[in-house]
C-alpha cells in the first residue's frame, strides 16, 4: 500500500493505483475523456491533468501516472482550469456541436465538460469537420463529426474484443478513426465501441431518436440468451425496452456483451407475440380462448394423461419456474421431465458427473483470465459464448496465457496471438483429447496422485499415441505434444467446452474425455483452475441444478417423443422450447408432438405452436423476477423491466395457476418459491435470493472440488468418410430459435446459408449468395453461399437457427452429416 | 435507410480482381522476420506498383493483423499508394520559390492537358500528377520532375512540350 495526499486528504491506496483511481476511490472526480476502467493506461487527451507537488513546472496526466509514497497532488488550481478549458477548445474547434439532435446528449462526456468549464466562447476558429457519417450497417452509426480521437473503440475492439475493426489513419488534422480502406462498419456488431465512447461518434442505431438518456428507467437483469449470464442494464420508456444500458460496474461482464446481449432485446417488444391464450376447436382450428379455459383444457389433458403425461422444458426459464414445472409434473404423478433436447447438456453434465462427481463448471469465468493455458474443445465456444471469448482473449494479450484451440472449423478463437489450433476431422476431438491424455501420461508428467484407473486408462491409450491420431484424423503430433506439456506445466489451467442442441452427437463421451484431461493435467481441483461446460441457453445450468432430468421410471426427450409417437405417452407439456426447428430429426420429432394431446407454451406461435392442443402466452426475461444459474454456476437476479403484452403471463404465473387447479398450493411470489426450492436443491442450500447481490452468488464456491478423480476410457471417432461433410452448430450472431425473432441479430445474419472454404466454392463453380443445393439421403437442403476461411477443403457449415431451413430434417445427431453438392 | 443505397453500393462494389500470387511470394519471403509488415508492404508495392485492397486482407489473414491496423500504417506514411499510379510521375513542386514563380499555373496546364489534379491518375495509367514540397532546385524555379529527369524553369507552354513527349513515349 502507499500513502499519499490528494487535495489535503490523507489517501492509502494499492501500490499499483493511478492517480486518477487513487483520487476516485475517494470520492474526488477527476475528469477524463480517453481513460477506461478496462482498457490499458493510455493518456491522450490530457484533460485529467493534475498538479503533483514533487514534480512541480508541469502538469501531470493522472490517469497514466502511478502513484508513489508521499505524493502531493492537486486536482483543481486556476492553472489546472485554464489547461483543460483549453484543452475543451481546441476539441471544439473542429467538433461539430450539434446536442440538440445528438443521442448521447444529456450524458455525453464532452457536453458536460464544456458546460462544467464553462467553454462558451472559443479563442480558436477552424474548418468544422465534414465527413459523412457511415449508416451502412444497421446496428451502429458513426458520425465521425463528433469524434475526439480518445481512441477508446480503436482500444476496445482490440484488447477486448479480438476484433480489430478501427485505426487511427492519416496524419495531422487529416487524422481520423476509420475501418480498413475506410469503409463502412461490417464488424461482429458486439457494441463494445458504442458502449466506451465518450461523445457521440458511435451510437445504436435502432435507439435513435428513442429516448433522452434521462428518460429511460434503468433496470439491471440477467441477459436471456446464452450460459453467460452477462448482466443486462434494460432502458425501458413506454413500457418498452429501448435499448440495453451501458454499465460496467454490476455482473461478470464487465459492460461487455455480444451482438445479442446488446442488440437483441427487440423480440421483447415484438408486436407478433402471442397475446392470448389459444385452443383447438372442434374443426381442428386454433381459436382465441379465454384463459381460465385454455388452463381447465391443459390441466385436464395433463391429469388425464397421469404418469404417461410428458414435461419438456426450454432452459430460458427461470430456476423458480422450473421448479414449479418439475412440481407439476410431480402432481400429475410422471417422472417424464426433461429440457433442451435431452441429450445434449445433459449428456455433458452425466460425463462430468462419472468423472469427477460433480455436474457443473469447477472455477469461475474471472478465473479465466489468469490462467497460463486455455484449451478451447471447438473453435464455436466464441460463437455460442461470446463474452468468455472476450475473457479468453484478454488472457492473452494481458497476461500471455497460451491458447489451444481443438477444432474442426478455424474462428475467432484460433485467430487470437500465438493461438495454436489442432485441427481434426469432424467429430474427432476425442482422438485429440486422449493424445493430449496420452503424452501426459507416456511423457510422465501427468498428474495421478488420487487418481483412479490410471494404468487402464494407460493402457486403453496406446492407440492414441500424437502420431497415430495426426495421422488419422489430422493435427499435428508435435503440436499435440506441446500443447500437452504446457498443461502440466502450467499452475493455472483453463479448459473450456461449450454445448448446445446442435452438438447433441457423443455430448457425454466428449466431455469425459475432457474430463480425463482435466485431471491428468491438475486443472481439475486446482487452485484457480477449472474446466468449463458451458450449456447453451441462459438457464442450462439451472435445470441440472434443479433435476429437471428424467425422474426414475421417466423417459427423456427422445424417449418422450418416440413413446408419444407409438400412442405411450399421451399428453405432452412443452414449454419454451421449439423442437420443431431445433431438436435433430425433425420427421421424429413431428410424429412425437402430432399424436399426444399437446400444450406448448411460449411467446410466439412456433412451428411447435401450431401443432397444439392448448397455447398458453407466456413472458420473456425482461418481464420476469427470479433467478438464473450462469455456466460458471452463478445465481443471478433477473428483474422484470416491463409488462407482458396482452393476457401474456409469465411462466411463473402459469404454472402456479396450473398448480393450483390441479389442487396444489403453492408459494406466490418467487422468492417465496426459491426458499422452497433451497430447502430441496442441495447445492442452493442456505442461498436467498436477498443475498444476490451486484456480482451474483457462485455456489460451491470459486473452485468447486470434485469429489472423485475417477478416469474412464472414451473411444475417439473413426472418420467419416464422403466427399463432403455439413456440419451444424451456433454462428455468433443468433442463439436457438429465439433470436431469429430478434431485429438487431436478423439484420446482420437474416437467413440461413451454408459456409464453405475458397476452394470447394472454385471446384463446384458457385459464388458467394449463390444458392446451393446439398443433398443427405433423400432430403435436400438449399441455402445461400457463403465463402469464407473457416473451412478446410471438403467440409460445409450451416447454422441450425433457422425454421425455414428444415435442417433438422437431415440432422439427427450425427457428428457430421455427408453431403452430395448438386447445381 | 433509402439515403444509404448509395453507400450500401459503394460498399459492396466488388473488388477488383487481381493476382494474388506475387504477394503471396512477397509474404512467404518474410514470413518468419520479426516486424515484417513494412517489408511485406513495400514489396507489394513493388510488384503491384500501388497496394491493391486484396493483397491487405491476404496479407492481414496471413501475418495474423487486423486489415485496419495496416491500413493506418499505409495512410500514415506518404511512400505508399493505395491506387494504381501512372507510369510517368509528374511531381510539381509546390515549394516556396517555385510558388512564387506560378508552380500553380503549372499544375493548372497540367489539369488542363490530362485532367489529372494532385495524386490522381490518367485512366489509361500513363501519368500521375503529385503536387510536393521544395525539391531543392530553387535555383530553377518553377520545377518539375518526370520520374527522374528534372525541367526547370518551365513555363505553361514548355509544360505542354514535355507533356507531349511522354505522351508519344510507350
Ligand atoms: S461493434 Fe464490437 S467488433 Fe464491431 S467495431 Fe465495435 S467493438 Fe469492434
Ligand atoms: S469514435 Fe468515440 S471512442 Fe472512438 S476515438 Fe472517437 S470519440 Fe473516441
Ligand atoms: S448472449 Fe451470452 S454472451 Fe451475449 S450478451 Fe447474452 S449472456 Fe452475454
Ligand atoms: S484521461 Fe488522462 S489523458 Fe485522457
Ligand atoms: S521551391 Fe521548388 S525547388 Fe525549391
Amino acid at each position: 500500500m502507499v500513502n499519499l495526499t490528494i487535495d489535503g486528504k490523507q489517501i492509502t491506496t494499492a501500490k499499483t493505483s493511478t492517480i486518477y483511481e487513487a483520487a476516485k476511490e475517494n470520492g474526488i472526480n477527476i475528469p477524463v475523456l480517453c481513460y477506461a476502467k478496462k482498457l490499458l493506461p493510455y493518456g491522450a487527451c490530457r484533460i485529467c491533468l493534475v498538479e503533483v507537488e514533487q514534480m512541480k513546472g508541469r502538469l501531470i496526466p493522472s490517469c497514466t501516472t502511478p502513484v508513489t509514497e508521499g505524493m502531493v497532488v492537486n486536482t483543481m488550481s486556476d492553472e489546472i482550469r485554464k489547461v483543460r478549458k483549453t484543452v475543451l477548445e481546441f476539441l471544439l474547434v473542429n467538433h461539430v456541436v450539434e446536442c440538440p439532435v445528438c443521442d448521447k446528449g444529456g450524458e455525453c462526456d464532452l457536453q458536460d465538460l464544456t458546460y462544467e468549464y464553462e467553454v462558451v466562447t472559443n479563442r480558436f476558429q477552424g474548418e468544422k469537420f465534414d465527413l459523412p457519417t457511415d449508416e451502412i450497417n444497421p446496428l451502429i452509426e458513426r458520425n465521425m463529426n463528433r469524434c475526439v480521437l480518445c481512441g477508446k473503440c480503436v482500444r476496445v475492439c482490440d484488447e477486448i474484443v479480438g476484433y480489430g475493426s478501427y485505426s487511427f489513419i492519416n496524419r495531422g488534422f487529416e487524422t481520423k478513426i476509420a475501418t480498413a480502406f475506410d469503409r463502412g462498419l461490417n464488424c461482429e456488431f458486439c457494441g463494445q465501441c458504442v458502449s466506451m465512447c465518450p461523445v457521440g461518434a458511435i451510437l445504436p442505431r435502432p435507439f435513435k431518436f428513442k429516448a433522452r438518456p434521462w428518460q429511460l428507467k434503468e433496470v439491471d437483469s440477467v441477459c436471456g440468451y446464452c450460459g453467460n449470464g452477462c448482466t443486462v442494464t434494460l432502458g425501458v420508456k413506454d413500457n418498452q425496452v429501448q435499448t440495453i444500458r451501458f454499465n460496467e460496474d454490476t455482473g461478470v461482464n464487465h459492460g461487455n456483451l455480444c451482438v445479442r446481449g446488446r442488440f437483441g432485446y427487440s423480440f421483447v417488444n415484438d408486436t407478433k407475440r402471442l397475446k392470448k391464450p389459444m385452443i383447438r376447436n372442434s374443426n381442428g382450428i386454433l381459436v382465441e380462448a379465454e384463459w381460465e379455459e385454455a388452463l381447465s383444457a391443459a390441466a385436464e389433458g395433463l391429469k388425464a394423461a397421469g404418469s404417461s403425461a410428458g414435461f419438456i422444458a426450454g432452459a430460458r426459464l427461470t430456476n423458480e419456474e422450473l421448479y414449479l414445472f418439475k412440481k407439476l409434473s410431480r402432481t400429475v404423478g410422471s417422472d417424464n421431465l426433461d429440457h433442451s433436447g435431452g441429450e445434449c447438456y445433459r449428456g455433458v453434465t452425466e460425463g462430468l458427473f462419472e468423472t469427477l462427481g460433480v455436474k457443473a463448471s469447477t472455477g469461475t469465468f474471472p478465473q479465466i483470465e489468469s490462467a497460463q493455458a486455455i484449451v478451447a474443445i471447438r473453435s464455436d465456444f466464441y460463437e455460442t459464448h461470446p463474452v468468455v471469448g472476450m475473457v479468453v482473449n484478454q488472457a492473452i494479450r494481458r497476461n500471455e496465457a497460451q491458447l489451444t484451440v481443438i477444432a474442426d472449423k478455424k474462428g475467432k478463437l484460433t485467430k487470437l496471438p500465438e493461438a495454436r489450433t489442432l485441427m481434426h476431422t469432424p467429430g474427432c476431438e476425442i482422438n485429440i483429447l486422449n493424445a493430449l491424455c496420452q503424452t501426459l501420461l507416456a511423457e510422465g508428467i501427468a498428474v495421478t496422485d488420487g487418481v483412479e484407473d490410471v494404468a487402464a486408462l494407460q493402457a486403453f491409450l496406446a492407440d492414441y499415441t500424437p502420431e497415430a491420431v495426426a495421422q488419422t484424423v489430422g493435427g499435428d503430433a508435435e503440436a499435440i505434444k506441446k500443447t500437452a506439456r504446457e498443461l502440466a506445466a502450467a499452475d493455472k489451467v483453463a479448459i473450456l467446452l461449450a454445448y448446445g442442441l446442435p452438438y447433441s452427437a457423443y455430448s457425454k463421451e466428449l466431455a469425459t474425455a475432457a474430463a480425463n484431461l482435466a485431471i491428468l493435467s491438475g486443472c481439475a481441483g486446482g487452485a484457480g483452475s477449472g474446466l468449463y461446460l458451458c450449456g447453451e441457453k441462459a438457464n442450462s445450468q439451472g435445470a441440472i441444478d434443479l433435476g429437471i432430468v428424467p425422474g426414475a421410471a421417466g423417459r427423456g426427450v427422445q424417449k418422450m417423443l418416440q413413446g408419444a409417437a407409438d400412442g405411450e405417452v399421451k399428453a405432452l407439456y412443452v414449454v419454451a422450447e421449439d423442437p420443431m426447428v431445433t431438436y435433430p430429426d425433425r420427421q421424429a420429432v413431428e410424429a412425437g408432438l402430432k399424436k399426444p394431446f399437446l400444450v406448448v407454451q411460449d411467446i410466439y406461435l412456433t412451428e411447435t405452436a401450431r401443432l397444439a392442443d392448448v397455447v398458453l402466452p407466456a413472458a420473456t426475461f425482461a418481464e420476469k423476477d427470479g433467478t438464473f444459474t450462469n455456466a460458471e454456476r452463478r445465481l443471478q437476479r433477473v428483474r422484470a423491466g416491463i409488462k407482458s403484452p396482452g393476457e401474456a403471463q409469465t411462466d411463473f404465473a402459469v404454472f402456479t395457476r396450473m398448480l393450483k387447479k390441479l389442487g396444489q398450493v403453492t408459494a406466490e411470489t418467487p422468492t417465496q418459491v426459491f426458499a422452497e426450492l433451497s430447502q430441496e436443491c442441495t447445492e442452493y442450500k442456505g442461498i436467498a435470493p436477498a443475498d444476490i447481490g451486484p456480482q451474483g452468488v457462485v455456489w460451491g464456491g470459486e473452485s468447486l472440488a470434485p469429489t472423485k478423480k475417477q478416469l474412464k476410457t472414451v473411444a475417439g471417432l473413426v472418420p467419416m468418410d464422403a466427399s463432403y461433410l455439413l456440419l451444424t452448430g451456433s454462428c455468433l450472431y443468433h442463439s436457438g430459435s429465439l433470436s431469429t425473432h430478434a431485429r438487431g441479430p436478423l439484420s446482420v445474419v437474416p437467413e440461413a446459408y451454408v459456409e464453405l472454404s475458397r476452394s470447394d466454392a472454385a471446384t463446384l463453380g458457385v459464388k458467394e449468395d449463390e444458392l446451393l443445393k446439398l443433398k443427405a439421403g433423400d432430403q435436400t437442403l438449399q441455402a445461400k453461399v457463403k465463402v469464407g476461411t473457416r473451412l478446410p477443403a471438403g467440409v460445409m457449415f450451416m447454422p441450425y437457427h433457422f425454421a425455414e431451413l428444415e435442417l433438422n430434417r437431415v440432422y439427427k445427431g450425427q457428428p457430421a452429416i455427408p453431403v452430395k453438392p448438386v447445381k | 435507410m433509402t439515403d444509404n443505397v448509395q453507400q450500401v453500393e459503394e460498399q459492396t462494389e466488388e473488388l477488383e480482381v487481381i493476382d494474388l500470387a506475387g504477394a503471396n511470394a512477397v509474404i512467404d519471403k518474410y514470413i518468419d522476420m520479426h516486424g515484417n509488415l513494412m517489408p511485406v508492404l513495400q514489396g507489394i508495392q513493388e510488384h503491384y506498383g500501388y497496394i491493391p485492397e486484396a493483397t491487405v486482407h491476404l496479407a492481414a489473414e496471413r501475418l495474423n493483423v487486423y486489415a485496419s491496423q495496416i491500413y493506418g500504417v499505409l495512410t500514415f506514411y506518404a511512400q505508399f499508394h493505395l491506387k494504381p499510379r501512372g507510369k510517368y510521375i509528374i511531381r510539381v513542386c509546390m515549394g516556396t520559390a517555385c510558388h512564387v514563380k506560378g508552380a500553380g499555373r503549372i499544375g493548372d496546364a497540367i489539369k488542363e492537358r490530362l485532367g489529372i489534379g494532385h495524386a490522381e491518375t490518367t485512366e489509361d495509367l500513363k501519368f500521375t500528377a503529385e503536387y510536393v514540397a521544395c525539391i531543392g532546385a530553387c535555383g530553377m524555379a518553377p520545377v518539375i520532375m518526370v520520374n527522374d529527369a528534372t525541367y526547370g524553369s518551365i513555363s505553361v507552354q514548355k509544360t505542354a512540350e514535355v507533356i507531349e513527349k511522354y505522351q508519344a513515349m510507350d
